[in-house]
C-alpha cells in the first residue's frame, strides 16, 4: 500500500526544549494507527507537528504527505492538502458562527464546494448522525460548549471535510459514555464513508474496540520505542507502559 | 432630500455627539467636531414636523437637529395608529452617493406597533455627506424596531441622529449595523419616561482604512422599573479610529431600574484608536447599573485553530469581518436594508464572499427593492398629507 504519510527522521521542538527525537512513522492511505504512550511522551506534539503548529520548530528530518514535502508549509496548506488535526481541546472563538466558520471551511476546498441548499442538507444529516441539536449551529464557535459538544463539532468537520489523513488527539478524553459513543460513530463513519486514514493518539482503549487497527506505535520521551500489529493494544492495556519506559530510557541514555 | 458637491459652502458643527457627563479634555473623547455642507434655503417653504417632535431628545444634540433640519427640505412624518400591528416598515432612504439629507418624525400610537429602518447607502467614490434626523415618539405599551444600517464608502460622510421617547410598557428593539463610511458619527438617545419601560440596543460596527467612528449612546431611565441592556460589538483594523460614549442615566424617581452596558472590540491593526466611555450616572438608590469593556485581538491560538482547518491568516481575520456582515444580513431583512449590507460585502469581502454570504444564509435580495422602498415611502408621505 502506498505512504500516505512519511516521517523521516524528525526532530522538533520548542524554542527552549527539543521534544520530538529522530522519529520515523509512515501511515499507508485508509489505514488505522493507533498512537500510545505515556504522559508527557509528545504524542500530541507529534499531532501538532504534522499539522505546522508554529508554536513548534522542526530541526531535523522531513514529513511527506501525499508524495509532497510539507516540512515548511503552513498549516492551512497542511489543511488544504487533506490532513485534519482534531485538538484534544477545541479552541473558542468568539463572534464567529459555527455555521458560517463551517460553510467557509468548506467552500475553500474545490472538491468539496457546493450549493447552500446541498450544504445545508449535508450539515443537517451530519448533525443527525453525531445527535447534535441544529440549534448548534447558529452559537459562536465552540463558545459556551461543554468538553462532549466541543469534540462533536470536532467530528461534524472531520465528515464534513472528508480529509486524506485524520490525527485525532485524544478525541475521547473527558467524555462521558454516551458522548464517547457518538464519537465513536463520528470515527466510524468517517473510516466507512470518506475511506481515509486515521492516526489515532489516546489513552483510551475502548474508543478502538470498534476500529480495525493496522499498527500500534508507542512512543515514550519523545521517541518511538516501539510498533506492532493491534495486538500492541491489548498487551499495553494489560501490563501498561513500564516496560516501554524502560526502553525509552536506555535509548535516551545511549543517544546522551 | 438635498444635494451637495465638494465645492459648496460650510459649516462646522462643534461639540456634537457630547455624552450628559464628559470625561478629561485631553482624552479628546467628550465630542467631535464636523464639517458639513450649508445649503441656503432662504425663501423656502417646506414641511415641518409636528412641534410635538421638538421635545425629544436626540444622541447627537440640538446642533445636528438645526442643521438637519435646515438642510433636509420636506421631513416625513409618519403616524402608526393605536393598536396597529401590521403597519408596512417605515423606511428612510438615505442616498449618501446624492448626499441626502432625511428629517423624519414617528408617532407610534398607544398599543401599537412599528418598524423604522435607516439606510444609508451608496458606492460613489465622489466625496458627499448624508445625515438622518429620527425623531419617534413611542405611546405607552407600543413596540418599536428601529433597524439602521450605515453601508457607504470610505469618501462619504453620514450623520445619523436618533431620538426615542417612550412612554409607560414601551419596548424599545434598536439593531445598528455600521458597516463602513469615512466618516459615521451616530448619537441616539433613548428616553424611558414611563414605567416599565424597556430598551434594547444592539450596536454592530466595522472600522477599516482610515475610517472614523464616532458613537454617542445615551438611555434615560426616568420611570420606575425600567430596563436597558446596551451592547456594542465591533471590530477595527488597519488604521480605523473610533470614539464610544455610552451612558446610562438612572434618573431621581427611575426606582427599581435596571440598566447593563457592555462592548467588545476587536483590534486587528497597528493604527488603530480605539476609545471607549462607558458610563453610568445615578441619581437614585434602588437602582442597578453595570457597564463593561472589553478589547482585545485575534488569539494566536485562535489563528492556529482557523489555520489548521485551511483558512490563511488573513482569511481567518476576516472571518470574524464575515461574521459580522451575517449578523446584517439576518436582522436588516427589510429589502432596501439587506440590498445595501449586500452591496456594502461586495467591498469589503469580494463579490464571490458576499454572494456567499446569501447563500449560506439562504437569502436572496429582492429584485424590487428600490421600488418597495418607494411604496413605503409613498404611505410616509400618504401620512403626512393626511396630518397636514
Amino acid at each position: 500500500m502506498s505512504q500516505l504519510l512519511n516521517i523521516s527522521g524528525l526532530s522538533a521542538g520548542t524554542e527552549e526544549k527539543p521534544i520530538l527525537h529522530d522519529m520515523n512513522l509512515s501511515v499507508g492511505a485508509g489505514e488505522t494507527h493507533v498512537l500510545m504512550g505515556p504522559n508527557g511522551a509528545g504524542k500530541s506534539t507529534l499531532g501538532h507537528v504534522i499539522m505546522g503548529d508554529p508554536v513548534y520548530k522542526v530541526s531535523g528530518g522531513t514529513i511527506t504527505f501525499d508524495g509532497q514535502d510539507i516540512t515548511d508549509k503552513t498549516p492551512d496548506k497542511r489543511s488544504l492538502a487533506g490532513i485534519f488535526l482534531s485538538y484534544q481541546a477545541p479552541v473558542e472563538v468568539p463572534g464567529v458562527p459555527l455555521y458560517s466558520f463551517l460553510r467557509t471551511i468548506t467552500q475553500m476546498r474545490p472538491e468539496l464546494k457546493m450549493t447552500a441548499r446541498k450544504f445545508r442538507q449535508r450539515v443537517g444529516e451530519i448533525c443527525d448522525q453525531l445527535d447534535m441539536g441544529q440549534g448548534f449551529l447558529t452559537r459562536e464557535l465552540n463558545v459556551g460548549f461543554s468538553g462532549g459538544e466541543k469534540k462533536k463539532v470536532e467530528m461534524l468537520q472531520l465528515l464534513l471535510l472528508k480529509p486524506k489523513l485524520a490525527i485525532l488527539d485524544e478525541t475521547d478524553s473527558g467524555l462521558d459514555v454516551d458522548a464517547l459513543s457518538v464519537v465513536s460513530r463520528g470515527i466510524e463513519a468517517y473510516r466507512r464513508e470518506c475511506d481515509g486514514a486515521l492516526l489515532m493518539i489516546t489513552h483510551n482503549t475502548r474508543i478502538l474496540e470498534k476500529l480495525d487497527v493496522d499498527r500500534t506505535h508507542v512512543m515514550v520521551k519523545g521517541r518511538l520505542v516501539a510498533e506492532g500489529p493491534a495486538s500492541l493494544i491489548d498487551d499495553i492495556d494489560q501490563n501498561g507502559f513500564a516496560r516501554f519506559e524502560q526502553d525509552g530510557a536506555a535509548a535516551q541514555k545511549a543517544e546522551a | 432630500m438635498a444635494s451637495y458637491t465638494a465645492e459648496e459652502p460650510t459649516v462646522t458643527l462643534e461639540r456634537v455627539n457630547t455624552p450628559p457627563a464628559q470625561t478629561w479634555n485631553y482624552l479628546k473623547t467628550n465630542d467631535i467636531t464636523l464639517t458639513v455642507p450649508k445649503l441656503s434655503r432662504k425663501g423656502d417653504v417646506y414641511f415641518a414636523l409636528p412641534r410635538l417632535f421638538d421635545k425629544v431628545e436626540t444622541g447627537m444634540g440640538q446642533k445636528v437637529t438645526d442643521w438637519v433640519t435646515s438642510q433636509a427640505a420636506d421631513s416625513t412624518y409618519v403616524e402608526v395608529k393605536a393598536g396597529e400591528k401590521n403597519h408596512a416598515p417605515i423606511v428612510v432612504d438615505v442616498d449618501s452617493n446624492a448626499g441626502t439629507v432625511q428629517d423624519a418624525g414617528v408617532l407610534v400610537r398607544q398599543g401599537a406597533s412599528a418598524t423604522v429602518v435607516v439606510v444609508a447607502h451608496g458606492t460613489s467614490a465622489e466625496p458627499q455627506t448624508s445625515a438622518a434626523l429620527v425623531r419617534i415618539i413611542v405611546e405607552e405599551g407600543a413596540h418599536l424596531s428601529l433597524v439602521e444600517v450605515v453601508a457607504t464608502t470610505d469618501a462619504h460622510h453620514h450623520l445619523e441622529s436618533v431620538g426615542i421617547h417612550a412612554d409607560a410598557g414601551a419596548t424599545l428593539d434598536i439593531r445598528q449595523f455600521l458597516l463602513g463610511a469615512g466618516v459615521t458619527a451616530l448619537g441616539t438617545c433613548a428616553t424611558l419616561a414611563g414605567d416599565n419601560g424597556r430598551v434594547s440596543l444592539q450596536t454592530h460596527y466595522l472600522g477599516e482604512h482610515e475610517q472614523t467612528l464616532d458613537i454617542n449612546h445615551v438611555v434615560r431611565m426616568a420611570g420606575k422599573n425600567g430596563r436597558a441592556e446596551v451592547h456594542e460589538n465591533g471590530i477595527l483594523n488597519d488604521s480605523a479610529r473610533k470614539s464610544l460614549r455610552a451612558t446610562i442615566d438612572l434618573i431621581h424617581g427611575g426606582s427599581g431600574s435596571k440598566g447593563n452596558e457592555a462592548e467588545t472590540v476587536l483590534v486587528n491593526g497597528d493604527g488603530v484608536v480605539n476609545k471607549t466611555m462607558p458610563v453610568i450616572l445615578c441619581d437614585e438608590d434602588d437602582v442597578q447599573g453595570n457597564h463593561g469593556a472589553t478589547i482585545g485581538s485575534v488569539e494566536p491560538e485562535q489563528i492556529d485553530y482557523l489555520m489548521d482547518r485551511g483558512l490563511s491568516r488573513d482569511e481567518a481575520t476576516n472571518l470574524f469581518v464575515r461574521a459580522l456582515f451575517d449578523d446584517a444580513l439576518i436582522e436588516a431583512d427589510q429589502p432596501l436594508a439587506r440590498k445595501a449590507v449586500f452591496e456594502r460585502a461586495q467591498q469589503v469581502l469580494g463579490a464571490e464572499v458576499a454572494q456567499n454570504l446569501l447563500d449560506t444564509l439562504g437569502l436572496e435580495l429582492a429584485a424590487d427593492a428600490g421600488e418597495k422602498d418607494a411604496d413605503a415611502q409613498a404611505t410616509a408621505t400618504a401620512t403626512k398629507e393626511s396630518a397636514d
